[in-house]
């Protein structure tokens, strides 16, 4: 069998498991919701106060754009899982013992991930094509003018996305929680990185080009030349908008992207960049080597202190025989119910803080002490946002633990075990906000700040609110990993009123809302297991 | 005390009939439920444990339908499913100390306990150690004693022996039979000899249906003067094969000893006191329409 032929049986294959996959409806959902956001005018693109006519050059290029931006955030959190998945299901073991090199295993993972991705990227091209034709579109259909720009810069985004999505899972202190927090800011890098050239006012280069991932400042700097054109007035800016609210008031008519050498070898650039992540990727992969994976575990921090390899051949099965009868075992008197609540969340907790190291418990009590010390303005805006950013991969546990070790047979057949361990367990989340965020609440106490302490004690019910019911509805760490990050970027760190749960500000604080949120969160999240189980 | 099973159906998504109409009532001491791989063990032991619902029929603990009040049931349930995991960064005390306190034992009662069960499993020594660091063999040691936690009256264990070595399968044998006595256990295997050890009474099931209930004395019974050994070249194995319900050969120098079930013996063959693996596959045989002659 060609080497072609092999690389398309493990893309398919790979390809063939995620689709069948339940979660992979979610991912299609995105799109189509992405796609009914642009359809609804809920998400726009607008220069000034102008926004394009719906033909096919300005409907292309606006969802090829919204494509590339969004995708390559989201696309990242659908699709990294893939060598993960080989090595829970140990598929990966067997293909190590195969003749397959690593490069070719990591080629053929991005690849996998680029056919997902790829998925999405169709659905908003037929999305396009949709809004043109029952949305008030105008002129004929210009498969090329609507698809180009999708098709171009959309998979030219996803490929660079695959790429860091394989590079992410080999490297083992990426592989986790950490890297789903870390990918967030290398996104926000690579956006800004992409648009600087625009918000500078750069006039287009060969440089702006290469650096612009998303196509973004290529496309928008086209527009927006086009428009200085036709209104000398027109002063620049481009952007989207969320929100219908947002649209320009004037129209124009984008006659399309002007495809020239440079936007092409700048695609050719980037998709070189997404090759190299991928050979880069091979060089780290540990090709599911055990010893590597022990290592790798210890080093990333994510177990306590197991014995290596040669340790545990040496561990004693049999220590020594024992005397020890069954008989002999204290009796339980049956019929007496205990409720130990207190006990249920202590253990919760414990659960929680497992397998941190000195230096975790280090940078909390620090933060602690920050929050404590530093002037209350600064901890209210400042050092609470970051003292509530560290717990976030022990926050993104709730709900998912079960399901991640395979412990729901042995938890779910215990008396009462729904609602009290679920709520046990979100009762940690609390105390663990608490007990890190507890120098900003004490310090609203001595001031009588009651408002402040309002919202500061709503926010550590909100957020183990928020993270219990993603865990418990996806059984994955990853969507609270990355929804909360890209909520406490936008909300708390800009103090976006609505979007600040936190309240880092009086302006910006509404802890009334993230209560009632906070309710309807866990009411969500009760009901999803109680679903799942199949005697609540 | 009593476990009725009464026309239980259990039907998955897609149309899979993994039980049909299966009725079984469970007194006091071991029961094995043997059956091949796929016949719908692990999912009657789901139902048993009130981890799955069955789609038809009823199951009854004591009288009292568990599908109202499951909690009546895991107050006094032990279960080991036969897939489990642990919490890599814990230790043994730490995970049965969680679990205790998620069945609801007393601080004072689990504080005893645990010592006592991590004794018992033969634990005690690497108790302090993270469970993610434990052999496969270990963890499932680990599964047995939080099976145990809550001195169950009901206690289900589903292909318990997976993964130990011979020596600790021994030992687990012995500890079901200590256990047996004024409660009822369900051990679901596809080993024989685990049952033959253990059990009181067996339940034989393929297809989703009980194929039969008895006492380890009567299934034998049932297959008294219907095994049969010779010795054939082992040129002809293939032949007897095609013929003959075999149940085991053993190759030896003077030619392979056949052990073949059927009404008639075989030419030349001589009879033999049948096993427990003999009557298994009789009443298998038997329940596929297979000639046992």
């Amino acid at each position: 069998m060609n080497r072609s032929r092999v690389l398309f049986h493990m893309v398919r294959a790979d390809f063939l498991e995620r689709v069948r996959r339940y979660s992979f409806l979610f991912t299609l959902g995105f799109s189509i919701y992405l796609g009914y956001a642009m359809y609804s005018g809920k998400i726009n693109m607008q220069l000034g106060s102008y926004h394009g006519v719906a033909n096919s050059a300005w409907l292309g290029s606006v969802v090829g754009l919204a494509g590339s931006v969004f995708l390559s955030l989201v696309g990242f959190y659908v699709v990294k899982n893939t060598i993960q998945r080989d090595r829970e299901t140990r598929v990966g073991r067997i293909l190590a013992a195969t003749p397959m090199s690593r490069s070719f295993y990591t080629l053929s993972k991005a690849l996998s991930n680029l056919a997902v991705l790829s998925a999405m990227i169709l659905i908003l091209a037929g999305a396009a094509i949709v809004i043109q034709l029952t949305h008030g579109g105008v002129g004929r259909i210009s498969l090329f003018d609507l698809l180009s720009p999708i098709l171009i810069f959309g998979l030219c985004a996803m490929s660079v996305t695959a790429a860091i999505a394989v590079l992410f899972e080999t490297i083992p202190g990426l592989r986790g929680g950490v890297g789903n927090i870390a990918y967030f800011f290398l996104w926000c890098f690579l956006l800004n990185l992409s648009i600087r050239p625009l918000l500078t006012g750069q006039s287009p280069s060969v440089s702006t080009s290469m650096r612009d991932y998303t196509g973004i400042t290529t496309i928008s700097g086209q527009m927006q030349a086009q428009l200085h054109q036709l209104d000398p007035e027109y002063k620049g800016g481009s952007g989207f908008y969320i929100g219908s609210s947002h649209r320009g008031t004037k129209t124009f008519v984008w006659t399309g992207v002007k495809w020239n050498a440079t936007i092409i070898l700048s695609r050719i650039f980037w998709i070189g960049v997404a090759f190299c992540l991928t050979l880069i990727a091979a060089g780290l992969f540990d090709r599911f080597d055990p010893a590597r994976e022990t290592l790798s575990l210890k080093r990333s921090k994510k177990q306590a202190v197991l014995p290596k390899p040669d340790e545990l051949d040496r561990l004693p099965i049999h220590i020594r025989e024992t005397q020890l009868h069954a008989s002999d075992l204290t009796p339980l008197v049956h019929g007496r119910s205990h409720v130990r609540f207190v006990a249920l969340v202590l253990a919760e907790l414990r659960l929680l803080l497992r397998g941190q190291h000195w230096w975790w418990y280090a940078v909390a009590a620090g933060l602690f002490v920050g929050c404590l010390f530093a002037p209350l303005d600064s901890a209210r805006s400042g050092v609470i946002l970051v003292a509530w950013l560290w717990p976030a991969l022990l926050w993104s546990q709730l709900g998912t633990r079960e399901a991640q070790f395979s412990t729901q047979a042995i938890i779910f057949s215990a008396p009462h075990a729904f609602p009290r361990q679920l709520l046990s367990s979100w009762a940690a989340g609390v105390v663990l906000a608490l007990l890190t965020g507890g120098g900003l609440g004490l310090r609203l106490m001595l001031a009588r700040d009651t408002d402040g302490l309002f919202g500061w004690v709503v926010a550590a019910i909100f957020i183990p609110a928020l993270a219990l019911a993603l865990g418990v509805c996806t059984e994955s760490r990853k969507p609270f990993e990355a929804v909360y990050t890209a909520w406490w970027y936008i909300g708390p760190l800009h103090q976006m009123r609505k979007l600040d749960f936190i309240g880092t500000q009086p302006t910006s604080s509404t802890p009334g809302l993230y209560l009632a949120a906070s309710l309807m969160l866990l009411l969500v999240a009760c009901l999803w297991r109680r679903g799942r189980l199949a005697h609540a | 005390m009593n476990l009725v099973i009464e026309d239980v159906s259990k039907q998955y998504r897609g149309g899979h009939l993994a039980l049909r109409n299966f009725s079984l009532t469970m007194k006091p001491g071991v029961l094995g439920l043997l059956g091949p791989n796929g016949a719908g063990k692990t999912t009657l032991m789901g139902i048993l444990a009130t981890i799955t619902k069955a789609t038809e029929g009823r199951v009854l603990w004591n009288g009292a339908e568990i599908a109202k009040n499951p909690d009546a049931l895991r107050s006094v349930l032990g279960y080991l499913p036969q897939d489990f995991g642990v919490y890599p960064n814990l230790n043994a005390v730490e995970f049965l100390e969680y679990l205790a306190a998620v069945k609801g034992l007393d601080k004072a009662t689990a504080a005893r306990r645990i010592p006592e069960l991590l004794e018992l499993v033969n634990l005690t020594d690497a108790r302090k150690r993270a469970l993610g660091g434990y052999s496969g063999g270990m963890k499932q040691r680990v599964g047995i004693a939080q099976a145990l936690l809550n001195d169950p009256q009901l206690l289900i264990v589903d292909e318990p022996t997976a993964g130990l070595d011979p020596e600790e399968r021994v030992r687990f044998r012995n500890l079901l039979s200590d256990l047996s006595g004024e409660r009822i256990v369900v051990l679901s295997t596809h080993i024989v000899s685990d049952v033959e050890a253990t059990a009181t009474d067996i339940a034989l099931i393929a297809n989703g249906t009980l194929v039969a209930h008895a006492t380890p004395e009567a299934l034998l019974l049932q297959v008294e003067g219907k095994v049969w050994e010779w010795v054939v070249p082992s040129g002809d194995l293939n032949e007897v094969r095609q013929r003959h319900q075999i149940s085991s050969t053993n190759r030896r120098s003077d030619g392979v000893h056949v052990r073949v079930l059927g009404d008639e013996p075989p030419q030349g063959a001589q009879p033999v006191t049948p096993s427990l693996e003999d009557a298994y596959l009789f009443c298998l045989s038997r329940h596929r329409g297979g000639v046992a002659a």
